[in-house]
């Protein structure tokens, strides 16, 4: 197979974490399964997963092993029990610190107890999930845009510019910029003159650009490339 | 021709005009049928009529009332009394169906036409109307406008009681005392055999010795007064027999008010459930475009959340007592049932439902749910929630429209999570509608000043709003299933905007209602 991806460990192959396998595997990341569950391990194999390891979720020695063995940068704590998930994220960052640690949670309570326990990025699925039937109700059309924003359409991306000094964005009014030149859609700025505060551009203020504030976007991948090189060419 | 067939004659008369159906069933529904629309209006005109005459009455204890006023209570008021006694007693029940039953029953078993049975029968239910409690009020209300007996002014006081009629909530109440009928008779009948017994003994001892008792009515009557706690002292015992019956008495009533109040109190307290869900169903009949929602989960409950911000209105359901009460609490419309249960359905009206979510955390359940409301209703929207691949195969063949699989969510954000961090901020700010930025749909009305313009042209930028781009082709129905839908993402500024696209946008509540505003405007201006 062509060069992979970086390689993924993914605690857990349950409910949730045979979903993140599977999309992972087929983006070509080079995916690990850990699970202490012989029964989700028999079925990680029947699913073609070659690297599944057995490990006792209680044992750090066995948890650092793996993690040294393979040298894993970013992991995904998706069993099913979320508190065996707050544990692991509380082990990994108790040990190590610059790793990079990806969390699932049901609820707000637990989204908390993962924040505090380090973790780095939580996917909220029932929030999600309840965001998606009410738009489905409610809004059917914007459902069907977003699921070919966010999911179908594989050109379509969404990316931060942190707009470097001198280019032509720097010391600029957002407004007299026309974005639409370079098919790109700005949808918010957050501002470090202001905090750091994230400002949607529909809030509609005259906002001064500076360098080092950071335009969130969307466009097509290649309109995207352009657009940052313009951007980058411009400083010179 | 026989006194029998002018009887049956007239019965199947009565059977085949259409006219007198409809007048009858609308004389019933105005009387009977809470749901029926005019009921309201009404009750409130019997209500007003109600006591405008109590108000008459207590002027009329001081000062000579005016003689309009008293026409209007003596003839007015009665005269729609009478009326509406009348037409319930004859909307109580079909005298001609009686008729016609035993005709036919006749004619089969080749017998007689019993018509002494026939009027029997008629008059007894008939009477059983006559005896009915609230009948018995309804004609005593009418009686005081006799006003030459001074006694039956009294009765005006029933005309209060004809409120009962009109309030749901009073009627409730009798309806919960109903349910102790055989605690409140034996301990009706137990206090009157005491206060009868207690009366007769001081009547017996102190009739002579007493100035204050007199006849054996001042007996009962102190009796009462001591059992019940009261105690006026207007009339106290003076002999040493007396004064011993007192001691018991006040024993025995001590005892009969904690065993009354315990009679209500339990009464209400095993009803109060069944109230409760009463008086949601009751809101839920004047609902109009509701979603029902089974099962409250952590997902229902954010769901909830959204659909109350937007002012939708909905019904959960669940199993459990809890969380029910959860739901309540947060203001929800949520009511203790079993969704797979046939019952649960039976008084839901499935053309006001828009969708109905199956969201428990049964996979088994959700599947007998989904059967369950199908068999009601083959057309309403049916969401379910679904674990897997094969149990998605299985809801779909339980009837769900649309599955929603969470599980499969940490798929499709696991890539991008990695990829793209800030597509999950993205999303959930826009979706969550996080400091105030929503995204919207709008649909370009024919006739508007968006048709067959470009997107230069419209400079959407103008009106404070992100154009993410516009889906064409759509008919956007959830009912409507495969579609040819075309998204067009963050389009070309010469790209021609046509009538009914949508357009994607994203921008502040108010930017949002601004430019549906003037799109609706002009579409009407045009057209």
């Amino acid at each position: 197979m062509a060069n992979k991806k970086e390689k993924i460990l993914i605690f857990g192959y349950g409910k949730y974490g045979q979903f993140v396998a599977k999309d992972l595997r087929l983006k070509n990341y080079d995916v690990y399964i850990a699970e202490y569950n012989k029964r989700n391990i028999k079925r990680a194999n029947e699913d073609g997963f070659n690297k599944v390891i057995l490990v006792d979720i209680e044992n750090d020695n066995e948890l650092l092993q793996i993690l040294y063995d393979n040298g894993f940068k970013k992991i995904f704590c998706v069993l099913d029990n979320e508190e065996e998930n707050v544990y692991l994220t509380i082990t990994f960052k108790a040990i190590i610190e610059d790793i990079e640690v990806i969390s699932i949670c049901e609820s707000r309570k637990s989204e908390r107890k993962l924040r505090l326990a380090g973790v780095n990025k939580v996917i909220d699925i029932i929030e999600l999930a309840a965001n998606r039937l009410f738009f489905l109700l409610e809004k059917p059309a914007v459902t069907y845009a977003l699921d070919e924003i966010f999911f179908n359409d594989p050109n379509i991306l969404f990316e931060k510019i942190v707009i470097p000094k001198n280019s032509f964005l720097d010391g600029v009014n957002i407004n007299e910029i026309d974005f639409r030149k370079y098919k790109i859609i700005v949808i918010g700025v957050v501002d470090r003159e202001l905090g750091d505060r994230f400002i949607f551009i529909t809030k509609g203020i005259k906002h001064k650009l500076d360098a080092e504030d950071i335009l969130i976007i969307t466009g097509k991948q290649d309109d995207i490339k352009s657009f940052k090189t313009k951007l980058n060419e411009s400083t010179k | 021709m026989k006194f029998s067939d002018i009887l049956i004659k007239f019965a199947f008369f009565l059977e085949g005009s259409t006219k007198y159906q409809k007048i009858k069933l609308f004389f019933k529904n105005l009387l009977e049928n809470e749901s029926f629309p005019y009921k309201k209006y009404f009750d409130y005109f019997m209500i007003f009529l109600v006591l405008s005459s109590v108000a008459i009455l207590i002027e009329e204890v001081r000062n000579p009332i005016d003689k309009i006023l008293y026409i209007y209570d003596v003839y007015f008021v009665t005269t729609f009394f009478l009326i509406e006694y009348i037409l319930r007693f004859w909307v109580y029940n079909d005298s001609h169906k009686i008729i016609i039953e035993e005709f036919e029953t006749s004619a089969f078993l080749e017998k007689e036409f019993d018509t002494k049975r026939v009027v029997k029968e008629i008059f007894k239910k008939k009477f059983e109307y006559i005896t009915s409690p609230l009948a018995i009020i309804d004609l005593l209300a009418i009686l005081p406008s006799y006003r030459e007996f001074g006694i039956l002014r009294i009765f005006i006081l029933f005309r209060i009681f004809k409120l009962i009629r009109y309030s749901h909530t009073i009627t409730q109440f009798f309806e919960v005392l109903k349910s102790k009928k055989v605690e409140l008779y034996t301990l009706l009948f137990f206090v009157a055999f005491v206060v009868f017994v207690s009366g007769v003994s001081i009547y017996v001892f102190e009739e002579k010795q007493n100035p204050n008792i007199s006849t054996l009515f001042d007996a009962l009557y102190w009796a009462l007064v001591t059992m019940s706690t009261v105690g006026f002292g207007d009339i106290t015992p003076v002999t040493q027999e007396g004064r011993a019956i007192t001691l018991i008495i006040i024993v025995v009533g001590v005892g009969l008010i904690s065993f009354a109040t315990s009679i209500i109190v339990s009464a209400f307290s095993e009803k109060m459930d069944e109230i409760k869900i009463d008086r949601v169903l009751y809101k839920i009949k004047d609902l109009e475009n509701f979603y029902i929602i089974c099962g409250y989960t952590n997902l229902s409950s954010l769901l909830a959340e959204k659909l109350q911000r937007e002012d939708e209105n909905f019904v959960i359901i669940d199993s459990d007592e809890e969380k029910v009460s959860e739901a309540q609490s947060n203001g929800y419309l949520a009511y203790n049932a079993d969704a797979s249960n046939q019952e649960t359905f039976k008084t839901f009206d499935f053309e006001k439902v828009k969708a109905v979510l199956i969201l428990t955390k049964k996979e088994i359940h959700n599947i007998y749910i989904c059967l369950n409301i199908r068999s009601f209703s083959k057309d309403v929207f049916l969401i379910s929630i679904a674990s897997d691949k094969i149990s998605e195969k299985k809801l779909k063949l339980a009837g769900a429209n649309y599955l929603i699989s969470p599980h499969e969510f940490a798929g499709m954000f696991a890539s991008k999570v990695l990829e793209q961090p800030y597509v999950i901020t993205a999303v959930n700010d826009i979706l969550m509608a996080r400091k105030n930025a929503l995204c919207e749909q709008i649909e370009v009305l024919a006739g508007s000043f968006l048709e067959n313009k470009t997107i230069e042209e419209i400079d959407i930028e103008k009106y404070k709003l992100v154009l993410f781009g516009v889906l064409r082709g759509v008919e956007v129905d959830l009912k409507s299933k495969e579609l040819k839908r075309e998204f067009f993402f963050n389009p070309d500024k010469d790209f021609v905007i046509l009538k009914s696209d949508i357009l994607i946008v994203m921008g502040y509540s108010i930017s949002i209602r601004y430019f549906r505003k003037l799109i609706t405007e002009s579409s009407i201006k045009d057209g």
